[in-house]
């Protein structure tokens, strides 16, 4: 049992378990995260972005219970808000505003900061990164890995202390992800990744194997790495994937 | 999708869509002109009679489909109350309750599939004005389909939004919604060309 | 072909959906559901037809017994209901606001919301009023009044219809099919 002083720092699960419709996606998940580099891994469908959302707190749990920081994410979205940022897969199904600008000024004025003040932060944060002329240019006229960076620097823009990200390099191109992976790498915060790819998760501190909804490992990233890969490549040479979720 | 169908198998469900159509319209236009509180209080009573025949679970799912009436019910409830016409605000209320009722009973025991058959047979005539029913069903099984996932989509939005705010989502998301729209219309127009197209 | 064929569906299943999601803030703290702003948009973006045929397909896909109201209702019970007249009116408010859009050449801000007003609340509840008022047998005056609540609502909604009709011109103008 860690002690409450402790425990009211990092990403604390206990029992976690969701459920819909009496079926359940997630069970009895129970880990204390508090590395900087952290990893989720699983085959699609073993509830890793559910797991991802429950720590977010855009979902409750349905059992147990999970706190960032000591804060119910759920409960406390103010806070937690401040304190974590979440990075979907698809930047077109998380782009909400058309200009880039607009983009990143939104979480900024969520936080309580003027319409001014939120643009001028936007803008300076833009040409930090080299990309100052991206300012009142619509959306559409970024390529999909530019549109994945301006999702991660909306979330960078609120500071956040732990980023969470749902299959960040999937929907990108070699270069897009070699790219993404350095900016990734430079960052301080602590950073929680999902894959299905075990390549991904090399050099993490820890990385957590789900499996069906429940935690098959949880160790130092080789160790589970060499493990999932075993278990990928047994499964791959069985014969055909014809079984219903239902 | 789910349909408002009844799970709850019924004897009303095996009857004709269209014959089940027809006794709706000629009941309905029976039922509005009474003006009798004893008349239209009968024929509250069959219906709810038709409905316990179907059994309890099919009875308490038709009661749930007429709870949205409940704001008008309370309209009614008041507006005579004050101005001390209480029989015809009765008259109005059980009224209304049983026509809802009846025509709810034909969409609880009717499914999907056969009253789009009737859809189709009915527009049939209208074939020479350019409604093709080949065109008409492939519309309507677009946006069977395209429902569930418009909603997923947009689901998704809005979790982009709580992501980054406490507040609940503004009339800003509605803008990418039907951007997602107009895609998904283009992809879709491309794939049915793909197919050979509806013409 | 197919493209007015998947315009009409894809729209159809928007006013579906906006009724469905959660109720969103029109102003700070005020939940409506944004159905009507669907019905405003199929006018507005669709044009006068199009826009007319979304919604009658709405309706119809409504009246086989799929729960697309705001609420998860459908059903052919809503069409004998109090709301009957808004739901007959819909697709000619559609209509209306199209061809105001299409017709009226004024920069689209403007002629999108005339239409949305002009389609989308006089039009509508016209249809809205007469309903009422055969339903809940009051004369046509009650019957607006009953419908007086709402008209503030409608008329944030008109506007937001305009902004987003307008929005939607200036991030991809050739999705606008009411002004091609």
């Amino acid at each position: 049992m860690t002690s409450p002083a402790l425990a009211a720092t990092g990403l604390l699960l206990e029992g976690l378990g969701y459920g819909v419709a009496g079926k359940p996606v997630l069970a009895g998940i129970s880990a204390h995260l508090t590395e900087t580099r952290i990893g989720i891994i699983g085959r699609n469908g073993s509830g890793k972005t559910t797991l991802l959302r429950l720590i977010a707190g855009l979902i409750a749990p349905t059992e147990g219970m999970v706190r960032v920081d000591g804060i119910d994410p759920a409960g406390e979205r103010r806070a937690v808000i401040a304190r974590l940022g979440i990075l979907f897969q698809n930047p077109d199904h998380q782009i909400i505003f058309p200009t880039v600008e607009e983009e990143l000024a939104f979480g900024l004025r969520q936080q309580g900061r003027s319409q001014a003040e939120a643009r001028a932060v936007a803008r300076t944060m833009l040409t930090r990164h080299g990309r100052g002329h991206w300012a009142g240019v619509s959306v559409l006229a970024l390529s999909q890995g530019q549109r994945q960076f301006l999702c991660l620097l909306a979330v960078l823009a609120m500071e956040p202390a732990t980023i969470l990200l749902d299959e960040p390099f999937a929907a990108l191109d070699l270069p897009t992800q070699m790219r993404l992976r350095r900016v990734l790498d430079a960052l301080p915060q602590r950073l929680v990744i999902v894959s299905h790819d075990p390549e991904v998760l090399a050099g993490l501190d820890r990385v957590l194997w789900l499996e069906g909804g429940q935690l098959r490992a949880d160790g130092p990233a080789g160790a589970v790495q060499d493990a999932f890969l075993a278990e990928m490549a047994r499964l791959g040479n069985a014969d055909a994937d014809a079984d219903l979720a239902v | 999708m789910l349909t408002l169908t009844s799970p709850f198998e019924t004897w009303a469900h095996r009857l004709p869509a269209g014959l089940k159509l027809a006794l709706l319209a000629g009941l309905t236009l029976v039922l509005v002109p009474l003006g009798d509180l004893r008349w239209i209080g009968a024929a509250a009573a069959a219906v709810v009679a038709m409905y316990l025949a179907q059994g309890r679970g099919f009875a308490w799912h038709g009661l749930v489909m007429l709870r949205p009436l409940w704001p008008f019910l309370l309209i009614l409830a008041l507006w005579h109350g004050w101005t001390g016409e209480v029989q015809r605000g009765a008259v109005i209320g059980v009224k209304m309750l049983t026509a809802v009722a009846l025509a709810n009973f034909v969409t609880m025991t009717t499914r999907l599939d056969d009253l789009i058959a009737v859809v189709e047979r009915l527009a049939r005539p209208f074939s020479r004005l350019g409604l093709s029913p080949r065109v008409l069903a492939v519309t309507i099984g677009l946006v069977i389909r395209f429902t569930p996932v418009l909603f997923f989509r947009t689901g998704q939005l809005l979790e982009a939004w709580r992501a980054r705010s406490p507040r609940r989502a503004g009339w800003r998301v509605v803008l990418p919604a039907v951007l997602l729209a107009l895609d998904d219309a283009d992809h879709v127009a491309d794939a049915l060309r793909a197919r050979g197209g509806l013409d | 072909m197919e493209r007015n064929v998947t315009h009409i569906a894809l729209f159809a299943a928007l006013i579906a959906v906006l009724g469905l999601v959660p109720k969103i803030d029109l102003i700070a703290g005020v939940p409506i559901t944004a159905q009507s702003l669907g019905i405003m948009l199929c006018g507005t973006v669709l044009g006068a037809k199009r826009g007319a045929l979304a919604v009658l397909l709405f309706l119809l896909l409504v009246a086989v017994g799929l729960p697309l109201l705001a609420g998860g209702r459908g059903g052919l019970g809503v069409f004998v209901g109090p709301s009957a007249g808004f739901l007959i009116g819909f697709p000619i408010a559609a209509f209306v606001a199209g061809l105001i859009v299409e017709r009226w050449t004024v920069g689209i801000g403007i002629a999108a919301f005339a239409g949305a007003v002009t389609g989308g609340i006089v039009v509508l509840y016209v249809f809205g009023i007469a309903g009422m008022s055969l339903v809940l047998g009051k004369t046509l005056p009650e019957a607006a009044l009953l419908a007086t609540p709402f008209l503030l609502g409608d008329l944030i909604k008109a506007g937001f219809a305009a902004g987003i009709t307008r929005g939607l011109a200036r991030v991809r103008p050739g999705a606008l099919l009411s002004r091609p």
